[in-house]
């Protein structure tokens, strides 16, 4: 499981702005080969980080996304009994019925852990699945090894993968899953930081506009009673949607209540009317 | 070096493992943290687990690392309090300055920052605890600021003393014992909870079960048989309804919020409502109590079988509950107590519960006493610990 040889240090890529504190919190995990566990509001970029690990490593990257139904097993492996029992009845396929190793697929998780070279793996939204699919997960992820039942045989992990997981904060996860885990909270990202943010996906933008656009932004995310608060993805939306807008007019935003595709910044038609008001007012 | 370091993290509530101790220790021998900043980070990535504790974490190492005094958590409770209360205040400006003794104009100048360190400083003016003076806080008294001076609609006048709302929370510290060991962690909420998803079998078989479908194909010496079984389907409804409204309620609000979310995630078929105090003619869909109300008699017509769950602190003034005119919202309509309307919507669901984020060993001594036995004659109530949890849970589920 040793890596013949060592990684260069993450160092993010041209469209993941990367802060200092967060690069530094990934190297470590790395090198402590401890799981990464991110935290934060929606559009924070969780799950982008992944890729951007994956990315500037040319490390390949494997996604569970994980699924409110899902258990760990499916994760791991499937043993597909349905196609077993289609060729036990009627023999037309060349596996052989016998050996019930042709009828176990690998999970997710089976894959990172058969790849040939070492891998990224990202479980998305892991607080989606219950609390009894982290526990489950637990060994696997610290003994980097899981046993197939009905083969009574133990996959282990050829390259111990970088394991990135992410969660939406809506559930809490359990104090033994913490504790084998390395933790970050992405706070929102300051004014500044979203500057970069937007210059990373609108190169060309003026610095008038990404001024006037930004400062509606923040002012807008101070909209009281709004249950989804306008996050990054909505930015970059709304950007888009201003840049598309040949009427567009980047002195005017914000001032007279001009504030042009506000439905793409709130989504809820309840925040949406509070944002209309709060403009207004 | 660190030992004591992490010693005082415990000490101050952030449960950190010694395994993630020690794995700390390893980053540190594998050469990853060389400067100061670097320790910070590492430090709390391994050992911290979660952003409650990030506040604490910062001003614990700010104390131990840069010699910056450790600031009183009272102080920062205080503040944040005041923080919570301010917003509360502007949305009446004017009264705010009459409270203040300030000319309207002259606090127009005043920032939000400004406000919170003016009556900060007047809330320190105040060396001990005393109920009932003249001063400007306190219990009872007859100054505007204070338990049961101030109302933001402007209606709160005489009222019950006794305590229970602001400031007095503030000085008590009772938010202390909320960070910590108070009511539910939502990682419990979530294992209580989900004891409420009974699961019954109801609609057509149309699932098919592979285990038994192999057994009895076997069974059958290789001739298919397919066994069908029912969903699991969780017909399971529920209603909420969440005192939101308040100063009493407002240490409490997190863990309403965490209840409110593990409900959504937990239930197919959830309703929320809100009510502020106590529940008279309306509530209402939407958190602000505005936009969307719904008449508490047209629960009547509801599926019965709906499961009931109404969170608040019941405390109130008597008069709140049992006065058919007791509202202390001017613009709420009220047609008879809420004594009644609460007996009525008992009546209307018989399996419901009133969760209570005091924990009992509070509710005889408390501001709110008196209501909260009277409304536990109503409704089965439970404290919003985990063992409160569970039992309400129980009582949910029995037929």
């Amino acid at each position: 499981m040793k890596d013949v040889k060592p990684l260069k240090e993450f160092e993010g890529t041209e469209s993941y702005v990367l802060d200092p504190e967060l690069r530094k919190i990934v190297n470590i995990s790395i090198a402590l080969e401890m799981p990464l566990l991110l935290k934060g509001e929606p559009g924070t970029g969780k799950t982008l980080l992944a890729h951007a690990i994956a990315q500037d490593l040319g490390l390949k990257l494997i996604v569970l996304n994980v699924k409110s139904s899902m258990k760990a097993v499916d994760a791991l492996y499937q043993y597909d009994t349905l196609t077993r029992l289609n060729d036990a009845r009627f023999g037309d396929s060349k596996r052989n019925v016998k050996n019930i190793e042709e009828y176990i697929r690998m999970g997710k998780i089976g894959q990172a852990f058969n790849s040939e070279a070492r891998v990224v793996l990202l479980i998305d939204e892991i607080d989606k699945a219950d609390s009894d699919f982290q526990d489950d997960l637990l060994d696997v992820l610290d003994q980097m090894s899981f046993d197939i039942i009905e083969i009574d045989k133990t996959i282990k992990a050829r390259h111990r993968p970088i394991v990135v997981i992410t969660s939406n904060a809506k559930k809490d996860l359990s104090d033994p899953f913490l504790g084998r885990c390395n933790f970050h909270h992405i706070a929102f990202p300051s004014a500044e930081i979203m500057h970069n943010i937007a210059k990373a996906h609108f190169p060309e933008i003026e610095k008038n506009v990404a001024n006037a656009v930004i400062n509606t932004f923040y002012h807008l995310r101070r909209v009281p009673n709004v249950e989804k608060k306008p996050s990054t993805r909505e930015l970059i939306n709304w950007i888009r949607a201003l840049q598309n807008d040949p009427g567009f007019n980047a002195g005017q935003l914000g001032k007279d209540g001009y504030v042009p595709y506000l439905g793409v910044l709130f989504k809820k038609s309840l925040d949406l009317e509070q944002a209309k008001m709060y403009i207004n007012s | 070096m660190f030992v004591p370091f992490f010693y005082e993290l415990r000490a101050h509530g952030i449960p950190i493992s010694p395994t993630a101790f020690l794995r700390l220790q390893k980053a540190l021998n594998l050469g990853l943290v060389t400067t100061l900043e670097d320790f910070y980070i590492a430090a709390r990535s391994i050992m911290v687990k979660s952003e409650r504790h990030f506040d604490v974490y910062d001003r614990l190492f700010a104390h131990y690392f840069e010699g910056v005094e450790f600031q009183d958590p009272l102080d920062k409770e205080l503040e944040d309090a005041v923080r919570s209360m301010l917003l509360e205040w502007l949305k009446d400006p004017k009264e705010l300055a009459n409270l203040l003794g300030l000319d309207p104009k002259e606090f127009n100048k005043y920032t939000p920052d400004e406000l919170v360190k003016y009556l900060l400083d007047r809330l320190k003016e105040q060396t001990e605890r005393h109920d009932g003076g003249s001063k400007w806080v306190g219990t009872g008294g007859t100054s505007p600021v204070g338990h049961s001076g101030y109302h933001p609609g402007g209606m709160r006048v005489g009222g019950a003393g006794g305590g229970g709302q602001a400031i007095k929370v503030a000085l008590e510290r009772r938010w202390k014992d909320y960070a910590f060991d108070g009511p539910i962690d939502a990682s419990q909420m979530s294992e209580g909870l989900k004891r409420l998803r009974h699961l019954k079998p109801e609609g057509p078989k149309d699932l098919v079960n592979i285990d038994k479908t192999i057994y009895q194909t076997m069974k059958n010496g290789g001739e298919v048989e397919i066994i069908f079984d029912r969903r699991l389907k969780d017909k399971l409804k529920v209603a909420l309804m969440m005192d939101n409204g308040g100063w009493s309620m407002d240490p409490y609000i997190d863990v309403c919020r965490t209840l409110f979310t593990y409900a959504t995630t937990n239930f197919k078929q959830l309703k929320t409502y809100y009510f502020h105090n106590c529940i008279y003619d309306r509530v209402y869909e939407d958190p602000q109590r505005s936009l969307r109300p719904r008449k508490t008699a047209d629960f009547v017509r509801d599926d019965p079988e709906t499961r009931l769950i109404i969170v608040g602190d019941a405390s109130m003034a008597p008069y709140e509950l049992g006065d058919d005119h007791g509202c202390i919202e001017y613009s709420e309509p009220q047609s008879r107590s809420g004594h009644w309307w609460l007996s009525f919507l008992a009546r209307t669901f018989p399996h419901s519960v009133w969760l209570n984020p005091k924990t009992r060993e509070y509710w005889e001594i408390t501001a709110g006493a008196y209501t909260i036995s009277k409304i536990a004659e109503i409704f089965p109530m439970f404290d919003l610990t985990l063992e409160g949890l569970e039992a309400a849970v129980k009582y949910l589920i029995k037929k």
